[in-house]
């Protein structure tokens, strides 16, 4: 009888040890390449409508985002293009628009426009509405309303 | 051999109660927002699907510490801390995913590269990350001490992410409720439908990391029973052969 230890068979580079090492490795390039859009994308100042030409950065001279809030009965829409005025601190800034913006845009709301100010207008390729952290029942006031009818 | 107990029952049974009214309550019974009319509902998954993340990620992060620091049980407290990190990671993506379908219908994007979108998914592949280093190691020692360490450095990025909207401009609005003034920005019913959410999401996320460490639990003593078997598998074999001549 031979009781002489065997040699261990080859070790199987078996998926099980693959798979954990490939997702590590794109987890980490993926990490990467957020960072680099992050940083990318601020390249882009971010002002208010005051801070234009007036903050290092917010000028004609450079693509910026600006952001403010549209005037009330500012808001023209034509033949696919919107311009409205946009207004911060009580500074304010005409928008024109290729296209019709999404999201809940509207007048009196808060939105980051992001383009080139071009002769005083900002000349915006891309609109976002910037909601705010209060959060309002559509019929509180009706609601209130009735309520207090109801107990007087 | 189950990892149910009478406790993750009853746990698993209050799960279920709590998110059913949560669905009744955010689709039936609260208003809509003056602003962003039904959308508002998205809130009452996404929020408390971030926090339970966050919670996720720090009860990882303190189950790591224990597994370096303590000399006893730390498998234990491995195996706790690589089950949070799972059901954090899938908290974190339904978060990316019903924050990314309220951007669409209210900010009229699906993405922006912007301070808390960005911090946000750079946490969710960071410990997608963590999950895959967890996995490398066969040795159940070695994989606790190297991912307790990766633990404790992630962890640093939350609050990151959570004050990522005071530190830079952002256009993801400010907390609604655990902000810097203490102010509540929510009307009752809403508010009430989301702190619901979060009760109904935590006793989901315990039930679940309950089960999954259980479940690693069970597949460590497989493989140590495993190489017992191996091993007298050898040695049955050297005495059959000695009884043979």
């Amino acid at each position: 009888m031979d009781l002489t230890p065997r040699s261990a068979p080859e070790p199987k580079r078996s998926s099980r040890r693959v798979l954990p090492i490939v997702v590590a490795v794109l987890a980490s390039v993926a990490g990467l390449a957020i960072v680099v859009m992050f940083l990318t994308s601020s390249i882009d100042y971010y002002c208010n409508v005051d801070e234009v030409g007036v903050r290092e950065g917010c000028d004609d001279t450079r693509r910026v985002r600006v952001q403010g809030s549209v005037d009330e009965g500012s808001l023209q829409s034509r033949a696919g293009n919107t311009s409205f005025v946009m207004s911060f601190n009580g500074v304010s800034l005409p928008v024109d628009y290729e296209g019709e913006p999404g999201g809940v845009f509207q007048e009196c709301i808060p939105v980051v426009a992001h383009g080139r100010i071009v002769d005083g207008v900002l000349m915006a390729t891309r609109i976002e509405v910037r909601h705010s952290n209060e959060y309002e029942a559509e019929n509180a006031d009706r609601l209130e309303e009735a309520e207090k009818s109801a107990c007087s | 051999m189950t990892t149910g107990t009478a406790a993750t029952r009853v746990l698993g049974v209050l799960a279920i109660i709590t998110t059913a009214w949560v669905v009744v309550s955010a689709f039936f019974l609260t208003p809509a927002d003056v602003v962003q009319g039904d959308s508002v509902r998205i809130m009452y998954a996404h929020v408390p699907t971030a926090w339970i993340a966050y919670l996720a990620f720090v009860t990882t992060a303190v189950a790591s510490g224990f597994s370096l620091v303590r000399k006893h049980r730390t498998l234990g407290f491995d195996r706790v801390a690589g089950a949070s990190a799972e059901v954090g990671v899938l908290f974190m993506a339904m978060t990316l995913i019903t924050g990314s379908l309220w951007g669409r219908i209210t900010w009229g994007t699906f993405w922006q590269w912007d301070p808390r979108l960005t911090t946000t998914l750079f946490l969710f592949v960071t410990y997608v990350g963590y999950l895959a280093i967890r996995r490398v190691d066969v040795d159940p020692v070695r994989r606790a001490r190297r991912s307790s360490v990766i633990a404790l450095l992630a962890v640093l990025e939350i609050p990151l992410v959570h004050f990522s909207v005071v530190l830079w401009r952002s256009l993801h609005q400010e907390a609604s409720v655990l902000n810097t003034d203490g102010d509540v920005r929510l009307d009752g019913l809403m508010l009430f439908t989301l702190f619901s959410g979060v009760v109904a999401f935590t006793l989901m996320f315990v039930w679940l990391v309950m089960h999954r460490q259980r479940l690693t639990a069970l597949s460590d003593l497989e493989r140590v029973v495993g190489l017992d078997a191996a091993i007298s598998a050898r040695r049955a074999e050297g005495v059959s052969g000695i009884h043979a001549t």
